[in-house]
């Protein structure tokens, strides 16, 4: 069957679930400018089979039998080499995919394929273990039964100012001395940055986020006791108090905590004096979520929590409360790009041309506060994340940036 | 000559002209007229025609800041105001008695524009009311299938306005030259 250069090819999908199945149709769509158009088995003159799904030799069998003269593009993360067919690897490039598609085009317009010989054993690779759920911190949804009038203002809560500061905005000039130095990476070092995690249970951070994780669920108000200072947990107001400075502050999140030290620490109910003092202290609230990720900032240095498997996508659910957050060096950028899709973390770093490092601390504190978790979906493995274009000059944008930066 | 602006908008009180007042580079104008209505219950005086403000770039060039008007008889304007408009930024005040349900009157309203270009969230007067969090409005944005940035932000302070545009410019392009 002849097929004219300018009309797009009828393909059929196989061995993709539905949402990697929509994700291809529009990949083909936009990226590929619209070289094929997926359609259903019967109009197809293209079968693209995803051999790494489970039963992809049966798909392939299958199709052998009903379409022999059918061209096939088999999608892996593994080379599969078989006759008359053409392998693309995964996760799929556009241009890689033209490329294969005009390949067809070609194909279709002269000589029919040679017959697919018989697959080897193995064809797709095994299902990776699935990652245990994350556990989902149950944010509690209060909706005041509402009057016309404004609501009453509680004029205690204007008084906690740390509360509603507009907090720390970092360059990277300022990055290093914010985070302080930590020991056994030298961040120049590709090969060690990547190697560069850690482990919140080592840390205060650990201790805090099971802390408030109790407090909460117990819906209690609790204090956390340690070698340093006590640490109150407000599960309801979702605040934290803490009479220690940044600079205290900084010094202890960065100790790791030996498993010996650990089993000093405890949590307890708050004692009537320490009540009378807090009160006394009102500059020492902080939100808990804010609090944490200052933590975690400090914790990390630079480093990526273990928890998060460097070669898998992360998706971000959505933008940080940056007014009242540290803001870490591109943070805005990185948000910006997460928002759209997932990514890798060092895709991340390629993409807006920065250090990992940036992209790491990003990621820990979000981590630590819950906004952030590791792709699952096959859909979002499936395909290369887009380019990012910089500009080639400095456009509009760039200037407005500029000015509200100056 | 294209104008290039970013639009503010919100309901009554929520900050705009403040916000504008922020990071304008000229003094902004302010078109007040005194509040006849339940407007007068929040504020004396209620912007009827709309605020501008100015943010000159580098090169020459500027940036115009329009604020609505935020009372509803006055939304015819909105349509006109948003030509050339790079982006919104939408002002909500968490004293009001349903915030949600003017995100979602706004959202509504400038949803041709947003598609267009973005918005970024900035809710206003969270030191006098903490509910809804910030997390709560994330809820309800995630069941209109939007997922802007959402700010807490005092409109007297600049550098959280600064913030809350740099996350509308991010969201329009996140390749632009960060530093």
């Amino acid at each position: 069957m002849k097929t004219k250069n300018n009309k797009p090819l009828n393909v059929a999908i196989y061995g993709m679930d539905e949402r990697s199945h929509k994700m291809m149709e529009m990949f083909l769509k936009g990226p590929c400018k619209g070289i094929a158009v997926v359609v259903d088995e019967l109009g197809a003159e293209l079968d693209i089979i995803d051999a790494d799904s489970v039963n992809a030799k049966e798909i392939l069998d299958n199709r052998k039998v009903k379409t022999p003269d059918r061209p096939i593009i088999l999608l892996s993360l593994e080379e599969v080499i078989i006759d008359g067919t053409i392998y693309v690897k995964k996760p799929v490039q556009t241009d890689e995919l033209v490329e294969a598609l005009k390949k067809v085009k070609l194909m279709l317009g002269g000589d029919k394929l040679k017959k697919v010989k018989d697959l080897p054993k193995q064809l797709s690779s095994p299902e990776s273990k699935p990652e245990p759920e994350p556990k989902k911190e149950k944010r509690p949804f209060v909706v005041e039964n509402k009057q016309t009038e404004t609501k009453k203002i509680d004029s205690k809560k204007s008084k906690k100012r740390a509360k509603h500061r507009t907090t720390v905005n970092l360059t990277e000039k300022g990055f290093s001395a914010y985070i302080g130095h930590v020991d056994g990476v030298d961040f120049s070092d590709q090969e060690q940055v990547l190697l560069a995690s850690f482990s919140p249970k080592n840390f205060f951070l650990g201790y805090v986020q099971s802390a408030i994780r109790v407090a909460r669920d117990k819906g209690r108000i609790l204090q956390l006791n340690s070698s340093w200072k006590p640490l109150i947990i407000f599960p309801h107001s979702q605040e934290i108090w803490l009479d220690a400075d940044d600079k205290q502050l900084r010094a202890f999140a960065g100790l790791a905590i030996a498993n010996k030290s650990g089993q000093g620490m405890s949590l307890s109910s708050v004692e009537q004096n320490t009540s009378e003092f807090i009160n006394e202290k009102i500059e020492s609230f902080y939100d808990a979520d804010a609090f944490i990720w200052r933590l975690a900032v400090w914790t990390s240095k630079g480093r990526y929590p273990e928890a998060i498997n460097i070669d898998r996508p992360v998706y971000l659910k959505h933008w940080p409360n940056f007014t009242r957050l540290v803001v870490t060096p591109h943070a805005l950028q990185i948000t910006a790009l997460l928002i759209n899709g997932p990514r890798t973390l060092i895709n991340i770093a390629d993409s807006l041309k920065i250090k990992p490092q940036y992209v790491f601390v990003f990621i820990s504190a979000a981590y630590a506060v819950g906004i952030v978790g590791q792709a699952r979906r096959k859909a979002d493995e499936l395909i290369v994340p887009p380019e990012v274009k910089k500009p080639a000059s400095k456009g509009l944008l760039s200037k407005i940036l500029s000015r509200l930066r100056s | 000559m294209t104008q290039y602006k970013i639009i503010f908008t919100g309901p009554v009180g929520a900050g705009k002209t403040t916000a504008i007042h922020s990071i304008s580079d000229d003094p902004p104008v302010k078109t007040d007229a005194t509040a006849s209505d339940m407007t007068k219950n929040r504020k004396s005086s209620t912007t009827v025609a709309m605020d501008y403000g100015l943010m000159n770039l580098d090169d020459g060039e500027k940036i115009h800041l329009y604020g609505t008007p935020g009372q509803e008889r006055f939304d015819f304007m909105w349509d006109i105001l948003t030509v050339g408009g790079i982006g919104l930024i939408l002002l909500l005040d968490n004293t009001r008695s349903d915030p949600f349900q003017d995100m979602k009157f706004f959202l509504d309203s400038f949803g041709d524009f947003i598609s267009d270009t973005s918005v970024a969230i900035g809710v206003t007067q969270m030191d006098i009311s903490s509910t809804p969090t910030i997390a709560d409005y994330h809820i309800q944005l995630k069941e209109m299938e939007l997922n802007p940035a959402v700010f807490s932000v005092d409109a007297r302070v600049e550098d959280d306005v600064s913030l809350l545009v740099q996350a509308l410019l991010f969201s329009l392009n996140p390749g632009l030259e960060d530093e």
